[in-house]
């Protein structure tokens, strides 16, 4: 494709804005890249640029386009940018019209800025939906914003061969958990992978899971959303519980991201590793037939058990200019068909949100959505509930507390300062 | 912002030699690239100016705060660890990169064999993106990546560390590869320099029995006292422009440690959200720019007139 002069002009455009902070956040009246067209034709923002997923966005577009219904445009956007640029592409004068994006309070809070379309019509079609769906999908206002169309899990991964030749098998309790810790350990493997070089927000899984299981859901989220404080002597409980296997960890892991952590567990260098299906992606096929996982193991029985369970799906801009031709989209998205077909396109490991959508047929995914479905308690990961601005307080102090577990009332004090920061900007 | 201070104000130089009639090709050629200018650069960064006295999330209206912005930095200590890391980068990788670059140039200005292949590797770097460059010395740096196995390899297996996951060293092995590539920039200047200094003057102080030393004291470096200049705008602009490299080997990670006034800068930008607060230390980072280098240009200008 040989660039013509409107791709021209619009890198420039792209360079001119990224010169300068200011330039760049300035320049809300212009640049919505994508909307622009007024001839009925939907304009469709998709962060979803890893090449499996992109070519399933581009079959769905396909398919909808066949049904008659109306006309999408698909424009995908590398995700970084994306995020950058989601607020730019909302307030602009001529926004892009439909957006992929997460569910729970990352969308409300643009809900609350009032710039997103009320798709409470297009729910009429979703009444099957599980109520916690519905909650997330819904403003503060009390509107539903969000169609959610997949969702995926968080779980402790291991190879099932390793396990096997170091006789340990996967615990239930945090008791169990610390066991089987030591035995790895024993064999002279780290027990407990990790990534945090480039990708040090996969630290907050630990924290998200430990103050879910010792503190619960709503707590964990009240604290997420400002209303509590990260010196709080429960939350300081949740490190006390971490230091406890901090021994276990790979040192190595700090220097190294996701994806080689991934490497580390699949080549027998360490022994387990909290992290999302979304891993799988870059993990050979074959080695994905030995792989499983357990649920993070359970340290107060009283608390009700809560799982992550990061939610996708779409939202759409209050300026769309063909409200009606939107919501047909977006009820064309919500249908069990239209998920399948995504699922089944892209790595395979996601699960529709539809409950009558069918999930890719392999032992681990069963076991994945039998975990999610039998939660008390459903939380997003802590970016989506919180806030994207809110994630580099948790990665400067959860990363900091990896490497200094001795400061950890200085770590939790400078941690609240941030955040607080955060929450009044 | 920095980089357009210094074209406005070679523009202005340039623009006070001109002629009672002035063509018409002149004047386009002096107004259309400003009104270009005035689009993409002046009022972008007057905008910024204006973004650093507000409090802004990028969604709803700046409010305006007044110097709230600036008092805020006093008491942050990210701020204060990031300007103390541009301090460490505006000393050792202008200084290292200078002293480097002049002595490369010195040893391979002379014409012998071969010395184009040693031009030629030392430049190399250069024509890297500091991107590629950066993914490079990640590679280099990984556990039992080449920096540990050679430790090792000597016996030095002690000093083994997570270089770029270290607090303590994060810093320091960032400003490794930026240097390697700087060093064989400034050589380049620095050898355009020494190519215009007359022969006649070295002939001269040889016969007046100044040794190799003395010449390049009284002789090489007051000639280059030009080319001084252009590197030391480079140098000042570049270090505190440095942003790639630092980005995409650590982030300004491990939890800050390696911090500079422009990454934190984005991040307080494009992670936070606090676009005022972002706006505010792209103004002290225009600030020191303009500080150094004025101070610079000024007194170069004193000693010429």
């Amino acid at each position: 494709m040989a660039p013509d002069r409107r791709t021209f002009l619009k890198g420039l455009g792209a360079l001119g804005a990224a010169a300068l902070v200011p330039g760049c956040a300035t320049s809300t009246t212009s640049s919505g890249g994508g909307g622009g067209s007024a001839t009925g034709e939907i304009a469709l923002q998709s962060n979803l640029s890893a090449e499996q997923a992109k070519a399933a966005m581009e079959k769905l577009v396909e398919a909808y386009n066949k049904t008659g219904g109306g006309t999408v445009k698909l424009n995908t956007v590398a995700s970084e940018i994306f995020r950058t640029q989601l607020p730019t592409y909302l307030t602009s004068a001529n926004p892009p019209d439909v957006y992929t994006w997460y569910a729970g309070s990352v969308a409300n809070s643009y809900a609350e800025k009032d710039l997103l379309l009320d798709v409470t019509s297009v729910w009429d079609s979703m009444g099957n939906y599980p109520k916690s769906m519905q909650t997330l999908s819904t403003s503060a206002a009390g509107a539903k914003i969000f169609v959610p169309t997949s969702y995926y899990w968080w779980g402790m991964f291991y190879r099932k061969s390793n396990f096997a030749k170091w006789g340990v098998t996967p615990p239930k309790t945090w008791a169990e958990f610390v066991q089987v810790c030591e035995k790895i350990q024993a064999q002279g493997i780290p027990p407990i992978g990790i990534g945090l070089g480039d990708t040090p927000w996969v630290a907050s899984a630990w924290f998200d899971y430990l103050n879910i299981r010792i503190n619960g859901a709503p707590f964990h989220r009240d604290l997420l959303a400002g209303k509590g404080d990260f010196t709080d002597p429960k939350v300081k409980a949740v490190f006390t519980k971490w230091r406890e296997v901090l021994p276990y960890f790979d040192p190595k892991g700090k220097s190294f991201p996701f994806q080689e952590a991934t490497s580390a567990l699949l080549g027998g260098k360490t022994g387990m590793f909290l992290i999302g299906t979304f891993f799988a992606d870059s993990a050979p096929k074959d080695a994905l037939d030995d792989i499983d996982f357990f649920q993070f193991p359970i340290i107060d029985p009283k608390v009700p058990v809560a799982e992550e369970a990061p939610t996708d799906g779409y939202f759409a801009s209050k300026k769309a200019k063909d409200p009606e031709a939107v919501k047909k989209f977006l009820t064309y998205l919500a249908t069990p068909e239209a998920q399948e077909l995504y699922v089944q396109n892209s790595s395979g490991t996601a699960i529709p949100a539809n409950p009558d959508g069918k999930a890719a047929d392999t032992p681990l995914v069963a076991k994945g959505k039998a975990m999610v479905n039998s939660a008390a308690e459903l939380t997003q990961f802590f970016n989506r509930d919180s806030s994207d601005a809110l994630q580099p307080t948790a990665d400067a102090a959860l990363t900091k507390f990896l490497d200094k577990p001795d400061q950890i009332d200085q770590i939790l004090e400078d941690w609240q300062a941030a955040a607080s920061k955060v929450f009044q900007a | 912002m920095t980089a357009s201070a210094i074209e406005v104000k070679t523009r202005a130089g340039s623009a006070k030699r001109r002629s009672p009639r002035v063509s018409p090709l002149i004047l386009a050629f002096v107004f259309v690239p400003f009104a270009v200018e005035a689009v993409w650069v002046f009022w972008p960064a007057l905008q910024g100016f204006w973004l650093s006295l507000t409090n802004w999330d990028g969604l709803s209206a700046p409010t305006f705060v007044g110097f709230g912005n600036f008092g805020d930095m006093v008491s942050d200590p990210i701020f204060r660890t990031a300007l103390k890391n541009t301090a460490i980068w505006l000393v050792l990788f202008g200084g290292l990169s200078v002293a480097g670059g002049f002595g490369m140039a010195l040893l391979l200005q002379k014409e012998r064999r071969g010395v184009g292949i040693y031009r030629a590797a030392l430049f190399t770097p250069v024509v890297f993106s500091l991107v590629v460059t950066a993914l490079i010395w990640r590679v280099f740096y990984q556990p039992d990546g080449l920096v540990d196995s050679v430790l090792r390899g000597v016996g030095l297996g002690d000093l083994v560390r997570p270089w770029l996951a270290d607090p303590d060293t994060a810093l320091y092995a960032v400003i490794v590869p930026a240097l390697w590539r700087q060093i064989g920039y400034v050589m380049v200047l620095y050898l355009a320099g020494l190519k215009a200094v007359d022969p006649a003057l070295y002939e001269a102080a040889r016969m007046d029995g100044a040794s190799a030393l003395q010449r390049t004291r009284y002789v090489t470096i007051p000639q280059l006292k030009g080319v001084n200049s252009v590197v030391l705008s480079v140098i000042v602009i570049d270090s505190l422009r440095s942003f790639d490299i630092v980005w995409s080997m650590t982030k300004g990670g491990p939890y800050h440690s390696s911090e500079l006034l422009s990454t934190y800068m984005y991040s307080t930008a494009f992670q936070s959200t606090q676009l005022g607060y972002a706006s505010a230390i792209a103004v002290v980072i225009f600030l020191l720019a303009l500080a150094v280098i004025l101070g610079y240009l000024i007194r170069a200008f004193r000693e010429e007139t």
